[in-house]
Formats: C-alpha cells, structure tokens, sequence
C-alpha cells in the first residue's frame, strides 16, 4: 500500500513518526504552513519557518524515504495580526521554489475583514503563479465558513478543479461536492473526523476528488490515522484500486497540477511481493 | 585547457559492460573507449539498436564521452585472431563489422571510430608479422626493437605488398564512404606490427584515399615510443591537425607491450602538455587490454597517475584538484554540456539585460532545465550548472551580493547550486560567509558541498573542523577537495581524539578518516 498524506505538519513530529510513517506505506507528504501554536511576532520568523520547509523538513524526511512538499502562506489566523502580514511581500519568493506545490493554508479563522483581505490576496497569487490552492475551513460556525469560502473561490476566478476545501465533515461535505472543488477530511482525534466515519461518507460520496489527511501537528493527533483509514476502507470492502485512488493517485493528481510535484524513486506502484513487508517492517 | 580522460573497456574484459562505465565513471574518467566485443555490446547479436539505445542512456547518465574501437579479437573469428581483416582474400565479415561499429557509432554519437590495417601474411612488409604476439597491445616473449623496426610496407612491399595495399585502400575506401554518409569521424591506428604500422604509413594511406575530410589518426602514445622516429610529444605535434582518437599507456623502445604508467620509458608531462597545446578536443583513453584482471584497481591507479601528469604539465592547479584527481569543472565546460537553446539561453540573455530578474529564474532552473546527472561533467547535475551559468551571467560588481540573496532566499538545491558555482565566480573570498553558514546545518549535503575548491578560502580552524565533521555525519572525506595537501598534524591529533571517543564507546570509524589518520601519521 503506498500513502500520500496531503496535510500534515511534520515540522511539529519526531523522528519515530517518520519511522512509523514509513513502515506503514507513507511515502509522499506535503506540510501546509500554518501556525504554530505560539503566536509569531514578525515576518522573519515566517520566513525561517518557510525556509525549513524547503529546506531542513524535506531532507530529513528523505533520511526515511519519504518525499515531501510544502504549501505557503499566510494562515488565517495571523491574517488578523499587522505585525504578521508584513510577510504577505515575501510570499512570491516561495511560491517559485520547485517544492511548493500549493498556495496554503488560506482560507477563514474567525471571519474577519483582515481575513477576507488576506484570502482573496493569496487567491490571486496563486493564479500568478500557476498554483493549486488549500482552503483550511474554520472550527467554529464551519457550515458558513466553508460556505463563504466557496464564494471567495467563485469570485477570484480560480479553477475550482485546483482547489482543494479541507477539513470537511458529515455537515459540509454536501456544501462542496458539487462545486468542481476537490475535497478534504483531517482524520484526527477528537476535533476533526474518524477512520469510520471517514468510511461511511465516501461510501456515500463516492471516491472521486476526495484526499484523506492525517493534519498531525503538534496537537494531540496521530500521522499513522491514513493508513488507519486505508486499512478501514479495505474493512468494509473498498477495493485495493479505491484505497490507491484515496490515499495516493488523488493527491497526486491534485497537487501535480503545480508541475511541481517530484516522486521519482518513491512513486512506483508497489510490488505485490518483497517490497510490501519491508515497506510494513513486518506488520 | 584540461584533458579529457577515458579509459579502453577492453581492459575491463571481465566486467559486464554496464557495470564497466560505472566503474570507469566512479574513478573520474570522463569517456570511455568502447571496443565492440561479444560481450560489449556484440554488434552481431540480436536487438543491436535497442541495446545500443541502452548504452548511449547509460553513457548518458553517467555522463561519459565515446569512442569506438573495433581491436576485438576473436569476435569475427574463433580460430584465429583478429581475422579476416581488410587484406584477407575475403574481407566481407571485416567490413561488415566496421560497418556496423560505424552505425553503432553514429547511434551512440561517438566521437570517433577507430580501425587498423591488419596484419599481412609474413614476408610481406620486411618485418615479421605481428611480432608482439599482440598487435592491439600485448607482450612478446620475442620483444626486440628489430620486431618492429620494419614500419609500413605501403605499395613498396613487392608485388604482394602491392596487393594487399590496394586492398587496404579499397576496404578503408569503403567505410570513409558509409562514415560520411552518418557523419562519423574514422580514426586510422597505426599499428606496430601491422601493414600501417606508423604515422608514415599514415599519411601515405591518407594521401591514396584522396585525404577525405573525415579520415583522421588514432593515435597510440606507446606505440610512439615503441617506434617511431620523433620523440613522443613532436609525434603527437606532427598528426595534431588530423588528430580525432588518443590511446595512452606506457611503453619501451622497439617492444610493443602495453604498459601500466610509470613502469616503461614515457616522460608522460610533455606529452599531455602537447596534448593541450595543439588543443586537442578529444578522448585520451588508457589502452592496457592485458590488465581486465585487476581493471578496477589498474584504472584508479591510471587516472590519479594521469591527473599528477597533468599538474606536472601545469595544465591544472594543484590546488584545482578534487582528492578523487577530478580536475576542476570551469564555466565553459558547463556551457558546452548544457543545452543553452531555449529557456535557459533567454533567461541568460534577461540577467545580463536585467540582474534582479535573476531571483524569479534561479528557482526556476531545475523544472526548466532537468535535474539529471550532466552529460560529460561528472559531479554536476543539469539544475546545478544552470544556476551556476546564471549566476555567471550577472554584471562582474553584482555576482558575490548576487550568491548571496540566492542562497540565502534558496531551498537546499540551490543552496547546492551556489556553493558549487562559488569556486568558478569571480568573487575573490567574499562568500566565505556562506561556506561557514553551510557548514554549520545538518544537511550532509551542504556540508559536502562547502568542501570542494572554494574551501581553500577558509581559516585552518575553520576547515579542520568542517573536515572532522564530515567524518562525524559519514560524509565521505572524498567531497573534501584538496584534502591530502591541506590536512595536518592539528587534524591528526583531533581525528585521534574521535577514534579515541569511538573506540571507548565501542563504535566504529570510517575506513577513508582511519586512512587519512595513518597518512598523517607517517608523513
């Protein structure tokens, strides 16, 4: 089984994640910015946080085999701080680096006016540079968060087939399927959705544009709970061919909309025989 | 200028062939002189141009340059070697075979096709035939110089020399007509022993075809010690204008045995330098077919002997060499192995006319150009030599503050890319800053990529602390240029003191800093 977790922080996760990860048949992530539970005070400290995903991040996850990318901008949440938005001129320098392959996480926090602001601006960068966009949707009120972040998307112009709406729920999931969007579920304990829950709606909704995520940061998360939705897919009788489609083919269509997208040495489909066990550790 | 060096794969006889360029290209070599053979490429076996599309994507990758040799020698007949050749009463399967090395040679964008004359039928051209034993290079138990004194017959041999001269003349007639057709380069190889056995026989060949343009000379170093009657550098000075294949070995005077460097009579120095004077573009390729059976070992002693040749010749810097005996890339090298059409040639052009729009290109050089291995520039991958073209392009007063924003606004692959340009800009010791900052990541490859040429710039603390970390990360010491030259009793005493940690803790030491700890020991 080969897995593509399309959103997740691993800036935040340790080496033994990486190690578990691998095992488990992760071999592509791509880390969003986004913050980083302490507050920043000034765009420098974005931009070493950016550095490191084009740079520190990707090689160590290459010590375990695993392909990573990152997505760049401004979060919804420090859209709202001055001091922070100082960063919006840097942006352009990232988005051009060969391992960004998405304008992200955008989208809304609290739905302030700053927010409005800082989301159509990153919209547009992101058609300037020829990018996919990941719209994070808000804990709180999150029917209208979502609802208005699908209109910000109809008004930038975008291409809602290079859009990606993320965390959806049972709630929400019927607000995006017909947008030409793509959609996004954050397996995550407690806040976001579960392995059967997880089941139960693409059962409902089909396969088709929808990526599974783990989001594991540095909260109380688990980057192991793809393969635990994957293994759950196979449960209830989803074929080896859907549980690819999900977990690895999705994102990489999505995400290949950049150009960007490098998965030489890691992209090949599995052998159906030695290849397996290593890639399992033996599990 | 800088030679470039090759080695013969028929000196690689037990070696699969691809396993072969690897070698040849892991120990530096930049091209190979691949001789068709049953088991190198057969150019009688089935799928000949799938297996030729094979090896040109293996040279490609590896980045090694071609010639062709065609010196099998039993590959058109079981029983007796070499045979038939162009003076056989029945010369058909010899000219097929070249033909086909033509076609083999065009398909893999050689840079030459090498061929010889044959040996006559005793008698024939006053000497004895083939007197080595050997004449593509070999031993004889009989070696003298009266062995091969005779020189080239030409059409003074009697009348059976006659015959077979026109025989030759016709067969070579032949392949300067298909050569030219696929636009391939001949190289004739005088052979001691051989109806041409010199470059007087050479040139006399020359003259009968009518000097056709794409006829040139194979030249054997050793053959020019063995027999000729100029001293070995005027020989390569007299061919220099039809010079298209160099062969390289040691040899003695009058006995045609090929000889691993430094045990025969060749002063090599005032060869390469003649070599590079008459700016010869290319292959020079070690021809010792008699030494397959220790190939890897006899080709890693051959290029660190032809490299100390080189600085001897002053054609290279001591300074300028890697501890794997590479010689320094330069910018032109990179120009003339990168594809410069297209988007790289107009984003050239942009940053010469505008340098800030440098800053949108660079990232964008490696999905534009390719990240492969470059062809012909072992050690650079396209991105790479991109960037550093790039950076080069920039007004002289701009390109250190230009290094600088690059590789400080950079991901690690054009961090790499900056590093590995620093050495061939025009930049004095203005970017040792990056060197220490890169110096101080985690990331073995920058680290690697902070030791090459540009090092020579950093402090003696400084360096000696970058070698001991390379050896703490497992970066092998051979990305430390200049290591031997710089390494001192201060680096002995702290690689002393990290085999002194790992010894007590039970841990093991790379074999490379064990080594460079005992040569440091006895110097």
């Amino acid at each position: 089984m080969r897995i593509f977790d399309p959103h997740i922080h691993m800036t935040s996760r340790t080496t033994d994640d990486y190690e578990r990860m691998a095992a488990a048949g992760v071999r592509a992530v791509v880390e969003p910015a986004f913050w980083l539970g302490q507050p920043r005070t000034n765009p420098g400290s974005f931009i070493d946080y950016f550095d490191s995903l084009v740079g520190w991040e990707p090689f160590r996850a290459s010590q375990f085999g695993i392909r990573h990318h990152a997505t760049i901008a401004l979060n919804p949440k420090e859209a709202n701080d001055p001091r922070c938005r100082e960063v919006l001129p840097v942006l352009p320098r990232y988005l051009e680096k060969d391992g960004v392959v998405a304008v992200g996480e955008v989208g809304y926090d609290s739905m302030t006016p700053e927010e409005d602001e800082v989301f159509a601006a990153q919209l547009a960068l992101a058609v300037e540079h020829e990018l996919p966009v990941l719209v994070h949707t808000p804990h709180r009120d999150k029917a209208r968060g979502t609802k208005r972040s699908l209109a910000v998307v109809a008004e930038s112009g975008i291409d809602p087939g290079r859009v990606v709406i993320d965390h959806l729920n049972e709630v929400t999931v019927g607000l995006v399927r017909d947008t030409g969007c793509w959609l996004a579920f954050s397996i995550y304990p407690d806040t976001k959705m579960s392995p059967p829950r997880m089941v139960r709606i693409l059962r409902e909704y089909g396969t088709e544009r929808m990526l599974v995520n783990s989001a594991a940061d540095w909260g109380r998360s688990d980057p192991l709970l793809t393969r635990a939705t994957a293994d759950a897919m196979l449960a209830a009788g989803f074929t080896e061919d859907d549980v690819d489609q999900v977990m690895w083919r999705n994102p990489v269509q999505f995400y290949g909309q950049s150009g960007r997208l490098d998965l030489s040495d890691v992209a090949e489909k599995e052998a159906s025989f030695a290849g397996n066990s290593i890639l399992r550790g033996g599990g | 200028m800088t030679l470039r060096f090759g080695y013969g794969t028929n000196g690689f006889a037990n070696h699969r062939l691809r396993d072969a360029l690897a070698v040849i290209a892991d120990l530096g070599y930049r091209g190979v002189a691949l001789t068709l053979d049953h088991d190198h490429l057969d150019p009688f076996g089935p799928d000949l141009a799938r297996r030729t599309a094979e090896v040109a994507s293996m040279l490609d990758r590896l980045g090694l340059a071609v010639v062709i040799e065609t010196g099998a020698r039993y590959l058109l007949d079981p029983w007796r070697k070499h045979a038939p050749t162009l003076l056989d009463d029945d010369p058909t399967l010899r000219v097929q075979f070249l033909r086909r090395a033509v076609r083999v040679g065009a398909d893999l964008g050689a840079e030459a096709v090498s061929f010889w004359s044959g040996v006559p039928p005793a008698g024939v051209t006053g000497g004895p035939a083939d007197p080595a034993g050997d004449a593509t290079g070999a031993a004889s138990a009989t070696g003298g110089p009266a062995d091969v004194s005779g020189g080239s017959a030409g059409p003074a041999g009697g009348p059976d020399g006659a015959k077979f001269w026109d025989r030759l003349v016709r067969g070579c007639a032949e392949i300067v007509e298909v050569a030219a057709d696929l636009g391939v380069t001949l190289g004739f190889e005088p052979e001691p022993g051989m109806l041409v056995a010199d470059i007087a026989g050479w040139r006399r060949l020359y003259e009968d075809l009518g000097s056709p343009p794409g006829f040139g000379i194979t030249l054997d170093i050793g053959h020019c010690q063995c027999l000729e009657p100029l001293p070995v550098p005027d020989c390569v000075r007299a061919v220099a204008d039809h010079l298209v294949n160099v062969q390289i070995d040691d040899m003695r005077r009058g006995v045609h045995e090929h000889l691993e460097f430094g045990t025969g009579e060749i002063d090599f120095p005032p060869v390469l330098r003649a070599l590079a004077e008459v700016g010869y573009p290319g292959l020079v390729a070690v021809e010792l077919p008699r030494h397959s059976h220790a190939a890897p070992s006899v080709a890693a002693h051959s290029i660190a002997f032809l490299h100390q040749a080189s600085i001897a010749a002053g054609l290279t810097g001591a300074g300028q060499t890697t501890s794997l005996g590479c010689e320094m890339t330069t910018l032109d090298e990179l120009r003339a192995a990168v594809p410069t059409q297209g988007w790289l040639g107009e984003a050239l052009d942009r940053v010469a006319g505008d340098p800030t729009a440098i800053e949108r290109l660079f990232p964008a050089a490696g999905r534009r150009c390719g990240r492969g291995p470059l062809p012909g520039v072992p050690g650079w991958r396209t991105d790479e030599a991109a960037r550093a073209l790039l950076l080069a392009a920039l007004p002289a007063d701009r390109v250190a503050a230009g290094a600088e924003v690059l590789y400080r606004h950079g991901d690690s692959a054009e961090k790499l890319a900056v590093l590995k340009a620093l050495p061939l800009l025009p930049i004095g010791d203005e970017a040792v800053p990056l060197l220490r900052d890169a110096i101080r990541t985690n990331d073995t490859r920058l680290v690697a990529a902070a030791l090459g040429p540009y090092a020579r710039h950093l402090d003696d603390a400084a360096w000696r602390q970058a070698v001991l970390k390379c050896v703490f990360m497992g970066i092998p010491l051979s990305a430390v240029d200049g290591l031997d030259d710089r390494a001192d009793a201060e680096l002995a005493t702290m690689l002393a003191g990290l085999v002194a940690e790992r010894t007590a803790a039970g841990r093991d030491m790379a074999p490379d800093a064990l080594a460079l700890l005992d040569r440091l020991k006895g110097a």
